[in-house]
């Protein structure tokens, strides 16, 4: 089995924004910054973000910002890494994210803000503490039977 | 409660979260219940080729997944223990697709590590990149040096 191996900078450089949108989600969706609109117009965009990673990570906007404006300004990575870690922590992401999408057809604030927190705290934690979802949560939802395959 | 002191305390809990993530992520304990493991019926390998035999003092056996990040990062720090240490054997089981395996021995992350005696029963487990004083000083008592 080919893989491409990734630079493991590029994923953690993505967590940090989609913290940053999905902290400004939450505070738009229980009132605290803007309004409920607000809130499903950056909910709608994680959705987009997370689904286009899932799909087709290689256009992704954020590897683009990473490939042409960071990483040039970076250090050689010490060791690259498997691309399926991240993959599988998007798909997890996207799956919040789809909550949070049905949140925004009931239009309901409370669906959209847990979604939001719940994004946030992942990434934040990928970004920040080098928290690995794929490491955490494969293993767990596999034997809860979540996984198919 | 305000809805702005309800961000804060979001923010508040991932900082906690984060911290204690890693104070307690690759801490091991020790494994009373002397299980002995079988690496052949376990199907572990060293670099993708099978290896079956124990270390003389002890051996290191890490469950990694597909999935996992961090595995990668730790078979290399482990094969450096092997490398610098006599008697001491590190190999690897993939379960991606061997649930049975990490609910028999109720595994619920990756990567995680046993530390077997010479006769192959389990004296300590890390959850975890292990954290490698404490690794180290687990070793020890088993005579790598």
């Amino acid at each position: 089995m080919s893989v491409q191996f990734i630079d493991p900078r590029g994923p953690r450089f993505a967590a940090g924004i989609t913290s940053l949108i999905s902290l400004a989600a939450f505070a738009a969706a229980i009132g605290a910054l803007a309004n409920l609109s607000t809130a499903n117009v950056l909910m709608a965009t994680l959705l987009v973000l997370f689904a286009w990673s899932v799909v087709a990570p290689k256009s992704h906007p954020y590897q683009l910002i990473f490939r042409h404006l960071v990483r040039p300004r970076l250090k050689d990575p010490l060791e690259l890494e498997d691309p399926r870690p991240p993959q599988f922590s998007q798909k997890v992401g996207l799956s919040f994210a789809l909550l949070g999408g049905i949140g925004i057809a009931l239009s309901s604030a409370e669906l959209v803000a847990i979604a939001a927190a719940f994004i946030f705290l992942a990434a934040f934690l990928n970004a920040f503490f080098g928290f690995c979802l794929g490491c955490q949560m494969y293993l767990l939802l596999k034997r809860a039977g979540l996984l198919g395959k | 409660m305000d809805s702005l002191s309800l961000v804060g305390l979001l923010l508040v809990g991932a900082l906690l979260a984060g911290v204690s993530y890693r104070f307690f992520h690759g801490r091991g304990h020790k494994v009373a219940g002397k299980q002995a493991i079988d690496l052949k019926r376990l199907g572990a390998t060293k670099n993708s080729l099978p290896a079956h035999s124990l270390g003389k003092k002890a051996t290191l056996l890490q469950f990694s997944t597909e999935y996992c990040g961090q595995c990668p990062g730790v078979r290399r720090q482990l094969a450096q223990l092997e490398y610098r240490f006599g008697g001491l054997s590190h190999v690897e089981v993939d379960i991606t697709e061997r649930i049975d395996i990490a609910a028999h021995f109720n595994i619920s992350q990756t990567p995680t590590i046993f530390v077997l005696d010479p006769r192959g029963e389990i004296v300590y487990r890390i959850g975890g990149v292990p954290k490698m004083p404490l690794l180290m000083a687990e070793l020890e008592k088993l005579g790598v040096k």
